[in-house]
């Protein structure tokens, strides 16, 4: 599998593809290069955040180049192969076999954004024995007894079980007092689902938190007049808001707010990166946004200022999200292991991932907690990020050591 | 029919053997993995074409059977252990049963509506399984026995195990189309009715079709995950797999062994290298690039590459199926001669739709060995009738003999079953297939064996002296052909009782003397003939004995002579003005 394709299987293949092969890409590794692969959906429904891995990539690409490279490989030039994931699972593999294949140098990656096309694209790399890295928070990620998947984000379970701990916590250190009661508003599609299932199950009153209302629909929303009159009347301290669809979130955030429950006045937590895309401010505007707490498996803290502006100027972006600080924190951790490596070579990098505890420098600001990986991949003694809409901007405001603003829990108005 | 079928199994050999050498000369794991992609899609298809391509009931749906198969085999393995050497059998059992499941409720729409309603099993399934909580399911590496759980170093393995079941596919394919089920889906494909009257269970095929075709796509679906890996419902239930095979098919050329497979081997590897090549530079451009090459294949070859190539450089299809042979004379054993009491009798037959009562109270006997019209005006409910005996049409009142048989409540194809053929008032040809073709569907209902039906073929065709246009396509024949042929068909598995409808419509003086001779030869012959027809010159040379039916109701019966004086009979025909000329000159 590591060799490079031969002239006769190139134009074996290239007949059997019937392509138009535009561009060969030769797999000649030149001696002052290392090459890390990036494998993201960069087309179809997913694109966006794609590209926004990529941008966070090049960008730490350009800096570690332009800091004199690997330096325990005489300077040698990080280059970043890209491939796009595309729209489905069967694409996602077939471009990590690609680049597999067609680049038999490559020490390292990151991908594949969606949790499905990085559970096929690791099939692939855990075979070739590259060490890949991801974002995806698929608990069945690092549940597969791989020994080549880092996870950097907390589990799809991790998140589940520490997201109303930590918002207890917080509450208490910006209102002074632990709420009492919750309410549940969702639909019933997967991830909500297993969200709050272990919640329910025990969960809840584990924390001392009485459900007072809980509501589950089935998508789309056609009218939140009854659900939100169920939360005014049962008035928990707050809402947890659990919710896959833009057009939902939109709807229930619009009938609170016509309810006088938003802009704190009823707290809201969510989970999940996709409530701080800048997408979501131009749907639903800053104004029903504001005061929105979610808890996110990463996003830019205290220390990152200066690399958030940068990453502004660059990308022309209104901040940074998880996806470009990920891909930007994984590649300095390919960078980070390439060093300690002290070879261009993807088993003795895995190797190095595997034993690495990096508190300081860009990859350790890239993530929250240590850069440690336990022996299935996942990180340890991660600590669950809150970051909540301030001023039409989704700010980190949990943990305080890591905040970059106060949070409000209630804002009475 | 031997020679082609034989040349075409050798191709399926060669085909199998380029793939083999191929898969040994590239030896990237990559493009082992498109290679393989290529083969199950191409399976897929083929899956999706002995249903859609032959019968012509469009699947939106195929996903269905491919997701169950993928599903089997990765539950299988994850909760039973199971390995996917069973689990594969399993998935296409469960694609078959799938199939049956589905068909069942779904074969009572036609057309758009079969189509449609096809589309909503897989986006169902997509929510159940998402409901049952496998939204991300990964086939467990097995690093102890990779072998025992088709776990493969060598990418080579895939290739081979997709190849075996393509071949599979393709054998099974063939074996279809080179039988009366192939024959049965065509003529199903071409008219439906025809079809049905002729003899054939249209229910029972398009039943064993859709069993078939999710068998083999539950079979691929189940190696697909094995070579995916990871199963979610979007990536076997999706839109896009079930657009899939219908793409490849349509690109490929639809209803034929090899289209499904050129569309696979050109189009899946086109939308995988424009994805690679330039899905870093211009993401989604290759999206692009591949819808236009399928508009200009279909603006090209809108029936698909496989018949163009075909048309354009395959020699016209000359030769008879089989070698001529000598045709045996075949007639029906239990021919018998004329007068020999009553074969056909209706008692009190009534039927309404909505407000109009079509036929009322109606009672009609035919001799055994008779020739018998049923004249009357137009909309006088002639029709009507013969759709009632042929079974069309279920009476709302009255029974009907047959012989000493009941066949009230039977479908047309038992009612031919029982020695009833048919010919309709506006031919329904199959205009795709041969004259020989044409009547050998005919034959299968008399026949125990292909070969018979062929034989039982030519007779009728001799019968009707159509013998020389055996091998013309249905479609370019005259006025008169097509008639002739209809009644060929009709007469192949030699019936007791044929029923003609309006046989003599669009001929002109010289053809009707021809089918006159000929519809008298097959009386003589000892078949029984009832003929609708409502110009009453030919009849009245032609009949032993008149119905006469006018607003549903039978008005007069009898000999002709008696039938032309009757009051009735000219009061419907021409008005009470007529009437009483007639009379007068009578007197």
């Amino acid at each position: 599998m590591r060799r490079r394709p031969t002239r006769r299987e190139f134009g074996a293949g290239l007949a059997l593809a019937g392509t138009v092969g535009l561009r060969w890409r030769p797999a000649i590794a030149q001696t002052n290069e290392v090459r890390v692969a990036m494998i993201a959906p960069l087309s179809g429904p997913w694109a966006r955040q794609g590209q926004l891995m990529r941008m966070g990539a090049d960008m730490a690409i350009e800096e570690i180049n332009d800091k004199g490279g690997i330096k325990a490989l005489g300077g040698a030039k990080l280059t970043l192969v890209v491939a796009d994931a595309g729209d489905s699972t069967e694409k996602a593999k077939n471009a990590a076999q690609r680049l597999l294949a067609q680049d038999p140098d490559l020490v390292g990656g990151t991908g594949a954004w969606l949790s499905s096309f990085t559970l096929a694209v690791t099939e692939v790399t855990e075979r070739a024995q590259l060490p890949m890295l991801t974002l995806s928070y698929s608990d069945l990620i690092t549940g597969r007894g791989f020994k080549y998947v880092f996870q950097t984000s907390p589990t799809a379970g991790h998140q589940a079980a520490e997201t109303l701990p930590t918002a207890m916590q917080l509450a208490e250190t910006a209102a002074g007092k632990r709420p009492k009661t919750v309410g549940i508003l969702m639909d019933n599609t997967a991830a909500p689902m297993s969200f709050a299932k272990p919640l329910r199950d025990g969960g809840l009153e584990k924390l001392g938190l009485k459900l007072v209302v809980d509501q589950v629909f089935t998508p789309p929303l056609s009218d939140a007049t009854p659900l939100i009159e169920k939360v005014r009347s049962s008035r928990p301290d707050f809402l947890l808001l659990l919710l896959s669809a833009m057009p939902d979130n939109k709807l229930v955030l619009e009938k609170l707010d016509e309810f006088k429950l938003s802009k704190g006045r009823l707290p809201l937590v969510g989970n999940g990166s996709p409530l701080g895309t800048p997408e979501l401010k131009n749907i639903i505007g800053a104004d029903l946004l504001e005061g929105l707490l979610f808890s996110v498996a990463d996003w830019p803290f205290k220390g990152d200022e200066e690399m958030v502006e940068r990453f502004k100027k660059r990308t022309r972006e209104p901040w940074m999200t998880q996806d470009g600080l990920s891909a930007y924190g994984d590649m300095w951790i390919l960078k980070e292991a390439i060093e300690r490596a002290g070879a261009a070579d993807r088993i003795k990098v895995a190797d190095a991932i595997r034993t690495m505890n990096l508190t300081t420098g860009p990859a350790a600001l890239s993530f929250p907690g240590p850069i440690r990986f336990d022996e299935n991949g996942r990180r340890q003694d991660v600590p669950m990020i809150f970051a909540q809409w301030q001023n039409g901007v989704p700010v980190t405001v949990f943990p305080a050591e890591l905040a970059l603003a106060k949070p409000y829990w209630l804002k009475e108005s | 029919m031997k020679s082609a079928a034989a040349r075409r199994r050798w191709a399926i050999v060669a085909v199998a053997v380029v793939v083999l050498i191929v898969s040994l000369v590239i030896r990237s794991a990559y493009y082992q993995l498109v290679l393989t992609q290529v083969l199950l899609w191409a399976v897929l298809s083929l899956a999706w074409n002995i249903l859609s391509g032959y019968s012509g009931y469009f699947s939106f749906g195929h996903a269905a059977f491919w997701g169950l198969g993928a599903y089997t085999v990765t539950l299988g393995m994850i909760n039973l252990d199971l390995t996917p050497w069973l689990g594969i059998p399993l998935a296409a059992i469960v694609g078959g049963l799938a199939g049956a499941v589905i068909g069942y409720p779904t074969f009572r729409l036609r057309g758009h509506y079969f189509a449609l309603a096809m589309l909503a099993y897989p986006l169902a399934m997509l929510y159940v399984f998402q409901w049952l909580g496998y939204q991300e399911l990964s086939l467990p590496m097995k690093r102890d026995a990779p072998l025992l759980y088709m776990q493969f170093a060598d990418q080579r393995a895939y290739v081979v195990l997709a190849l075996g079941l393509l071949v599979v596919a393709l054998a099974v394919s063939l074996r279809v189309e080179n039988s009366r089920f192939g024959m049965a889906l065509l003529a199903i494909k071409q008219n439906e009715p025809a079809a049905e009257a002729a003899g054939i269970d249209t229910w029972r095929w398009k039943m064993r079709a859709i069993m078939l075709s999710g068998a083999l796509a539950g079979m691929a679906g189940g190696l697909y995950a094995v070579v995916l890996l990871v199963v979610t419902p979007e990536s076997v239930f999706g839109m896009l797999v079930s657009a899939q095979p219908l793409i490849l098919a349509l690109f490929g050329g639809v209803g034929s062994l090899w289209g499904p497979v050129i569309g696979a081997v050109v189009l899946v590897p086109l939308a995988e290298g424009l994805n690679g090549e330039l899905g870093d530079v211009l993401p989604g451009i290759q999206g692009v690039v591949y819808g236009v090459a399928i508009i200009l294949i279909i603006l090209g070859a809108p029936e698909g590459v496989y018949w163009r190539l075909r048309d354009r450089f395959a020699k016209p299809r000359a030769a008879p199926l089989i070698a001529a042979e000598p045709v045996p004379a075949v007639t029906r054993s239990d021919a018998r001669p004329t007068n020999r009491g009553d074969l056909l009798a209706l008692r009190g037959i009534g039927i309404s739709f909505g407000g109009l009562r079509a036929l009322d109270n109606v009672d009609l006997v035919v001799r055994e060995g008779s020739l018998h019209g049923v004249i009357g005006p137009n909309g006088a409910g002639k029709t009507t009738l013969f759709n009632v005996v042929n079974g069309f049409l279920a009476p709302d009142a009255g029974e009907i003999r047959f012989g000493g048989d009941q066949l009230t409540g039977l479908r047309p194809n038992q009612v031919c079953r029982r020695g009833i053929g048919r010919t309709f008032q506006v031919v329904r040809a199959f205009p795709r297939m041969t004259v020989l073709e044409n009547v050998v569907v005919g034959a299968f209902v008399g026949a125990h064996d292909d070969r018979a039906a062929e034989q039982m073929a030519r007779a009728a065709l001799d019968r009707v002296g159509l013998a020389d246009r055996a091998a013309a396509l249905a479609g370019g024949l005259t006025t008169r052909e097509l008639r002739l042929m209809e009644l060929a068909r009709a007469l192949a598995p030699l019936p007791r009782l044929v029923l003609l409808d309006e046989t003599f419509a669009g001929l002109g003086h010289d053809d009707l003397g021809g089918i006159l001779d000929v519809i008298r030869r097959v009386r003589e012959e000892g078949v029984t003939v009832l003929i609708i027809e409502h110009t009453m010159q030919a009849m009245v040379r032609l009949v032993d004995e008149f119905s006469v039916l006018d607003h549903g109701k039978l008005i007069a019966a009898g000999r002709p002579d008696e039938i032309v004086r009757d009051r009735r009979v000219i009061e419907a025909y021409l008005g009470r003005r007529w009437m009483d000329r007639v009379t007068d000159a009578v007197a």
